[in-house]
This record gives C-alpha cells, sequence and structure tokens, in this order.
C-alpha cells in the first residue's frame, strides 16, 4: 500500500515538474525576445534613414533596415509554396484516391524519407543543383532567389502531401461514396465533394509550410541568401531574408545598436511565425463549427 | 603589371578629380546612367568597406544593385573564379595556381593587419611570438602563465576558407598548429563579438575591425597600429584584393575603380585600413 | 472528351506522386555521385573514422560524428524526462482546466523558428554555462544540447500525448471501475499500452536532434575534436556542412560534405526503416 503511494506520488511530482520545466523555457525564451526586442519596434527598425513611403514604393532603397529582408523572406515564401503546392497537392490525391496498398505503403515510404532528411542535406542539394545548372545549363544561374525557392518547395512537400492525404482519408465513408454512387466520376467526386470538404485540411497544411519557409535558416544558407542585397529584383539575384538576418547579426553585429536591431527581428520573426500557427487553430475550430451546424 | 595598368588609371582620374575640385558626386558620376547587378562575395574583413561604398553608390543612383555577401576569402575566390559572382574579395594574394586556374585579375585596394585581440578585461596586452605560437599550440593553457589571471584560455580560430587565418598561421604562428579544441568562427565580425563576450577568449581579427570591445596585444613588442602596419614594422599583415575573373567590364569595373577614387579611399580610411594607390 | 480529359488529369496525379519521388532519390543521387570519388577507393570507413586535416589530406568525419551523437545523446537524455512529464500531465495527471491550455501552448511551440532558440541559447544561456562551470567559452556540447532539448520536448510532448490518448477508453473505463486514481491509471494501464508510441517518438525526436543546423552551428563551439566532456566544444555533421561549403568545388575536401550529406541521408533512411519495422511488430500482437 505504501510503496504504491510513493510511486505515485512520484509520477505526480514528475509530470508537475515536467510541465513546469517546459513552460518556465518557453516564458524565458518568449520573455527574453519581448522584453530586449520591444523597445526596438519602430519605423526606423524596418526603414533604416530611408523615408518610409519612398522605401514602400521601392523609390529609395533601405539600408540597415530589416524591410529588404522582410520582402525577400516574402518573395521565398510565395515562390515556394506556388512550387510546392500543386505537386503535393495532386500527389496527396493520388495516394489518397488511385494507390492500391502496396504503391501506398511505397511511396509512404519515400516521403516519410524525404520528411526527415535535413534542412541542410536539403540545402546542399539545392547549392549543388545550383552549380550544375551553372555550369551545364546557363552561366547565369547560380545560387539565387529561384534555387532556393526550389528547395525550400521540397523541403515542404512533404507537409503538404502528408496533410492532403489524411485530411482526405479521414473523411467519413458516406461522403466519400454518395456520389459515386449516384454516378459521378472518381474525378467529379474530388473536385466536387472531397476537396472542397477537406479544405480546411489542406489549408492547415499550406499553412505549416507557409511558417515552415519562412523560418528556415539552413536551406537559404547554402542557396543565395547574403548580407546585404536590398530588396530582390529578380529570380536569379541573390536576396536578404529574416532568419539569415538574425544569424547573421547574431555573431557579427558591429554595434550594441545593430545587435538591437537583431532582437527586433527576431521578434518580428517570432510573431509572423506565431501568428501563422494562430491561423491554423482557427481554421480547425472553424471547420468544427461548421461540421456541426451544416452538417 | 595590372597593378601598374590600375595606378595608370587612378592616376589620371585621380588628376582629373583633382582639377575639378572635386565635389561629393564626381567620384560617382561614372555611375550615371548605369543599370544592372554587382554581386559581390568574399573576405569577412572587406565587408563594411564594401557595403558602405555599395550604399554611397546605390543612394544616388537607385537603378543600381550590389549585393554583398561573406564566406571568406576562400569562397571569393571560388565563387568568382566559378563565375558565380562578379567580384570576389579575398585577405590573403589568391595563389598562383589559383590566378592560373581562373584567370584572375587583382585589384589591391588596402593594406590590413591582423592583430591578437583578447577581452577588454584581460589585462594582458603584450606577449612574445613563441608566447603565441605555444598559446595557440594548446601548450600554453591558462592565462596565469602569461602574466594574467588564473583562468582557462578559450581559443577562437577562424573557418578554412579565412584569409585572415592563413595570414596570421603563416606570419603569426609561423605555420605552427591551431589546437583542435578552438572554437571556429566564420567571420572577422564574428571573432570580434565571440572576444568580446568571452573574458577569457584570445584570438585574431582584421586590424580594421577593432574597436572598444575588444583589446589588442602586441606582438614581440610591436603594437599593431596604423603606423606599424604601414612603416612594416607589425609583421602580421595583408593586402585586401578584389578579385574578377579576366578584365571586369562596365560596372563591375566602375565599382572596383570606385574604391581607388576619393570618396572611396575616404571609406577605406573611415573603417581602420590603410588605402594602397 | 471528357473521359479523355479525366484520364489525363489521373495520370497527372500518378506523375505528380513519380515526381515527388523521384525528387527524394535525386537528392541521394546528388550526395552518392559528389561524394563518390572519397568513396570509390574503400575510404569510406576510413572517412567515418579518421580525423579531419584537410591540410594534411585527411578528411575524416569522425569528429563530427562524435559531435553529432555527443549533442543529441545529450539532449534526448535531458528532454526525454520533462517531455514524458508534460505528457503525462496533459493526457493524466493535470487538471483539465490546466491541461488544454497546456496542450495548446504546446503546439505553439512546435511553431517557434529553429534560428531564435540559437540566437536566446547565445545571449541568454552561454553566458549563464560558463557562469557554471567557471572557466570555458560557454559554447560547448552542454549548451548546444540544452537548447536542443529545448527544441525537441514540443514534438516529443505531443507524440507522446498523442499515444496516450489512444488507449482505449474500455481500459481506461475499467480502470476508473476498479478505483485507481489518475497516477496509478498512468503509470499501470497507459504508459505500458503506449509504449511503442513512446519508442517512436523518442526515434522521431532523436532524428530531428541529429538533423538540426542552427542550434548546433550557433552554439556548440565548432571546434574539430572529439568531445571528452560536456562542456567542450564540437562540431556537428550538418554544422560541418554548412561550414565547409566555403571550400574549392574541385577539391576533396569539398567532396567531403557530400559524403557527410550521405550519412545522414542514409540515417534518416535507417530510422525510418527502423520505425516502420516497429510499427508492424507492433501490429502483428
Amino acid at each position: 500500500m505504501t510503496t504504491m503511494k510513493s510511486a505515485d506520488r512520484i509520477i505526480i511530482l514528475f509530470s508537475w515538474s515536467g510541465a513546469l520545466v517546459l513552460t518556465g523555457a518557453l516564458s524565458a525564451i518568449l520573455g527574453y525576445v519581448i522584453f530586449k526586442g520591444a523597445g526596438t519596434l519602430d519605423l526606423k527598425l524596418f526603414f533604416g534613414d530611408t523615408a518610409p513611403l519612398d522605401a514602400l514604393t521601392l523609390k529609395r532603397q533601405v539600408f540597415d533596415g530589416l524591410f529588404p529582408a522582410i520582402l525577400g523572406t516574402l518573395c521565398l515564401v510565395v515562390l515556394s509554396v506556388i512550387l510546392a503546392v500543386p505537386l503535393g497537392l495532386a500527389t496527396g490525391i493520388y495516394l489518397a484516391e488511385y494507390a492500391g496498398g502496396f504503391a501506398k505503403k511505397v511511396f509512404n515510404l519515400f516521403f516519410d524519407i524525404l520528411a526527415g532528411v535535413p534542412s541542410i542535406v536539403v540545402g546542399l542539394f539545392g547549392f549543388a543543383l545550383a552549380v550544375f545548372l551553372h555550369r551545364h545549363v546557363s552561366r547565369e544561374i547560380g545560387p539565387c532567389l529561384l534555387v532556393s525557392s526550389l528547395a525550400l518547395a521540397l523541403l515542404v512537400l512533404p507537409y503538404i502531401i502528408r496533410t492532403t492525404q489524411t485530411a482526405l482519408e479521414g473523411l467519413p465513408a458516406d461522403i466519400r461514396l454518395t456520389a459515386l454512387a449516384l454516378g459521378a466520376t472518381r474525378l467529379q467526386n474530388i473536385r466536387h465533394v472531397l476537396l472542397p470538404r477537406s479544405l480546411s485540411g489542406i489549408m492547415t497544411g499550406v499553412i505549416l509550410a507557409v511558417g515552415r519557409c519562412a523560418e528556415d535558416t539552413a536551406v537559404i544558407l547554402l542557396t543565395g541568401a547574403v548580407a546585404a542585397a536590398g530588396v530582390p529584383r529578380s529570380l536569379l539575384g541573390h536576396y536578404e531574408a529574416l532568419p539569415f538576418y538574425i544569424y547573421y547579426i547574431s555573431s557579427q553585429y558591429a554595434n550594441p545598436e545593430q545587435l538591437l536591431t537583431g532582437y527586433g527581428a527576431a521578434l518580428v520573426l517570432l510573431v509572423i511565425c506565431l501568428g501563422l500557427f494562430a491561423v491554423t487553430f482557427v481554421i480547425k475550430r472553424r471547420l468544427s463549427y461548421n461540421a456541426l451546424y451544416r452538417a | 603589371m595590372k597593378k601598374n595598368g590600375m595606378m595608370v588609371v587612378a592616376g589620371f582620374m585621380g588628376a582629373i578629380l583633382f582639377c575639378c575640385s572635386s565635389s561629393y558626386a564626381d567620384d560617382l558620376s561614372p555611375f550615371k546612367g548605369e543599370k544592372g547587378t554587382v554581386k559581390v562575395s568574399g573576405g569577412t574583413a572587406h565587408i563594411p568597406v564594401m557595403k558602405e561604398a555599395a550604399k554611397q553608390v546605390m543612394t544616388a543612383h537607385p537603378d543600381i544593385q550590389i549585393t554583398i555577401a561573406g564566406g571568406g576569402s576562400g569562397v571569393g575566390i571560388k565563387q568568382v573564379g566559378e563565375g558565380l559572382v562578379d567580384i570576389g574579395n579575398s585577405g590573403r594574394k589568391p595563389t598562383d595556381d589559383e590566378i592560373a586556374r581562373y584567370g584572375l585579375k587583382l585589384y589591391q585596394w588596402a593594406i590590413d593587419g591582423v592583430a591578437v585581440v583578447v577581452n577588454p578585461n584581460n589585462p594582458v596586452r603584450a606577449l612574445t611570438g613563441s608566447q603565441l605560437i605555444d598559446i595557440f599550440a594548446g601548450k600554453i593553457d591558462n592565462w596565469k602563465a602569461v602574466g594574467g589571471e588564473d583562468r582557462k584560455i578559450s581559443l577562437y580560430t577562424r573557418d578554412e576558407a579565412s584569409g585572415t587565418r592563413e595570414v596570421f598561421w603563416e606570419k603569426g604562428l609561423k605555420k605552427g598548429e591551431v589546437a583542435s579544441k578552438a572554437n571556429v568562427v566564420v567571420s572577422n565580425g564574428a571573432m570580434k563579438t565571440s572576444i568580446a563576450q568571452d573574458p577569457a577568449g584570445i584570438g585574431y581579427v582584421s586590424v580594421g575591425h577593432i574597436d572598444p570591445t575588444v583589446a589588442a596585444v602586441a606582438v614581440d613588442g610591436v603594437a599593431p597600429t596604423h603606423e606599424t602596419v604601414t612603416s612594416g614594422k607589425y609583421p602580421i599583415a595583408r593586402g585586401l584584393y578584389s578579385n574578377t575573373k579576366g578584365e571586369p567590364a562596365g560596372l563591375t569595373k566602375k565599382f572596383i575603380e570606385f574604391l581607388y577614387t576619393a570618396d572611396g579611399q575616404k571609406i577605406i580610411s573611415a573603417n581602420g585600413f590603410i588605402p594602397a594607390k | 472528351m471528357s473521359g479523355l480529359r479525366e484520364r489525363i488529369l489521373e495520370s497527372g496525379f500518378f506523375l505528380a506522386a513519380v515526381a515527388s519521388t523521384a525528387a527524394t532519390l535525386l537528392i541521394f543521387g546528388f550526395m552518392l555521385v559528389l561524394g563518390f570519388p572519397l568513396l570509390r577507393s574503400g575510404l569510406f570507413v576510413d572517412l567515418l573514422t579518421g580525423a579531419w586535416a584537410p591540410a594534411a589530406g585527411a578528411y575524416g568525419i569522425f569528429p563530427m560524428v562524435a559531435g553529432t551523437l555527443a549533442i543529441s545523446l545529450l539532449s534526448l537524455i535531458l528532454a526525454f524526462p520533462v517531455s514524458l512529464g508534460c505528457a503525462g500531465f496533459a493526457a493524466a495527471i493535470g487538471p483539465v482546466w490546466l491541461s488544454r491550455p497546456f496542450r495548446r501552448m504546446v503546439q505553439l511551440m512546435t511553431g517557434i523558428p529553429t534560428v531564435i532558440y540559437g540566437f536566446v541559447g547565445i545571449f541568454l544561456l552561454v553566458p549563464i554555462v560558463r557562469g557554471l562551470h567557471g572557466g570555458g567559452s560557454g559554447l560547448c556540447v552542454f549548451s548546444a544540447a540544452l537548447v536542443l532539448a529545448v527544441l525537441i520536448s514540443p514534438t516529443m510532448v505531443l507524440f507522446f500525448s498523442d499515444s496516450l490518448d489512444r488507449v482505449p477508453k474500455s481500459y481506461l473505463d475499467a480502470a476508473d471501475a476498479l478505483g485507481a486514481t489518475p497516477s496509478q491509471k498512468l503509470r499501470l494501464v497507459m504508459l505500458p499500452y503506449a509504449k511503442e508510441g513512446i519508442l517512436s517518438g523518442l526515434i522521431l525526436a532523436f532524428g530531428r536532434a541529429v538533423g538540426d543546423t542552427m542550434v548546433a552551428l550557433m552554439i556548440a563551439g565548432n571546434a574539430v575534436q572529439v568531445p571528452e566532456s560536456v562542456f567542450d566544444a564540437a562540431r556537428a555533421l550538418t554544422a560541418h556542412i554548412a561550414l565547409v561549403i566555403a571550400a574549392d568545388t574541385e577539391s576533396l575536401e569539398f567532396k567531403s560534405i557530400f559524403v557527410c550529406g550521405l550519412v545522414l541521408y542514409l540515417f534518416v533512411g535507417l530510422m525510418i526503416s527502423g520505425l516502420r519495422l516497429l510499427s508492424a511488430l507492433g501490429h502483428r500482437r
């Protein structure tokens, strides 16, 4: 009787301390970034010495401000998503609707491997690809925005495939079969019934992919992100990016003011990524609302 | 050979500028009406100068884009040789093998020293050459052995692509080895911040990067200052080069020439280097 | 007409799947082909066990393998008890009004960018470790492992709680009927049932730790040595790739990073296959 009680007490202690430790670590990290970064949030952080309106209309360049890096990250994200979503969506549809048992297992194995490949290896692949294209296709191509987006698209492809497949497969059997029973073709079923119903799951996957592209540093480190480039002008050019800026500043700040901009950048990136995450929560909750009230 | 040619051009331009009571805009006027991109990468010591020069050019002529990356001298030479960038900076003279293989044209626009630095809280300000070699080899591992506090020495060194490291190893350590336990940092800026944050740290950094957050150490009685580097008294020195693959043309050429103009030289001196004509 | 269009679209889906698979294999192919010169002369074992001294022609990646293992294993050791505790809290011990927001918080944590962990680690943690150890630079295996542990904990916690939640309700009801307290339920019913899920979670977290670049690059010191104590600086395979990318593309030194990439890729393959095997064995029961 007594030994059981102490074992239980240990477990309770264990669980509570685990929860407290993790919460403490999170508070330390968030608190530190917010505390140090909040004071730096002003127009100068984003636009340096350039007037904001001139910067936003691209009339004048911004030096020593976050604006080019934010724009660079934006371009990167948009391009990567444009490349990854169609491919991932189609693959996910194939896996959920058309693949047979064995084929599904094999494909899933490959995509699990792709999901597990470290981001630096994907970046290395991107770099090797850039050099290969540079030597054999066109001297204009090198590590650049386009190559980075390709590599990032590869990085997030498994997310999109997985969430699409799970969303489609998770639909209840009666919804999946009704249209078919009424004579619709497979494709019509997918297009008019299944996809609209799994939209929230797919959207969650896309937003997770967006978040992943925004925060990744290892891939862009090797494929074209640089210390100073201004606003991205061409797909084949170098560019700045927010996570790279944070990494760069963390070790190469020339004075305390520059270090403070690093905190500001960290806060901005944190807000962007956590904001995207919060959006996925909202989407999931709205789905249950729809399912409950419109079924 | 090419340097002689550059000196003629620079001298010519200098004469013109001298005659036209040079104002700010004149040095930048060759860029008027130019569009396009110049990609620069390589030596991290060059970055502050590159950034400032690029800023001046781009502010006056917004159609021009100059992108600047670091990576170290090795990266600069390799990337310009492969054609991945237009200008590859290096903090060491490219080897004959590299020049031949890539067809490089060298442009030296500054002289810089490589100084041994410690944290400002560290009382040690002078070391002999052999002490330096032993410290970096790991043989001396406590500060008290060289007159400091009783504290283990934290070694910092640069990555393998670094020209700064190459020069320091050759001229400062006399090709002695660096202990494998040394922390590796990837740029002059990173070296500076690491030493500034670590009270027991010792490393080496470009003289142009020295500021109040780190303290320079005299080696064999010679402190690394502008005078001693220029006069050659401080032996651990190197040129700062911008290299191109073959003869530079257009915008690239103009950007390099800008470094030799009065404004360019002003930027170079302001960043702690000694402009080389 | 529409039948043909349908057929085209459907083969389009299949082609997409093939293309995605091809991309996965292409990454492997590039690593293999580009690292080939080093692999050919039976040097692979030498590479894995030798020291790194490119000036002397030695491209062994053993110090980096040791560095990766040291940092990842230590982070796992640090993270596992905390994560298990958190999962127990979320699934059983914690009161409902706390455990729900706690889960939300953990989910949110998975969205924090890695580079921010590294950034905070450098400026907040490293000075503390330096002071604690009374010397050294603070850039060491221990600091990196600590930050990495915080990085991988949320995923582990979510995975563990998921496994604990999967316990069939009938088991839980039976335990309640017998008068078990929450902690007894956790210890005697839920944990044993979720054993495999927990093992899978551990393996996945280990994979994540091995694959991380930024934390190791920014905090572990990057010294090329086999770490002898947790307060020694070390270099991970991933950080090594990021650092050596600078070298000349023709050189053997450069090609050695493709061997690193290959090693990492093979590790992932092994890990995934191991997980598959584990779940297959589990289902057999």
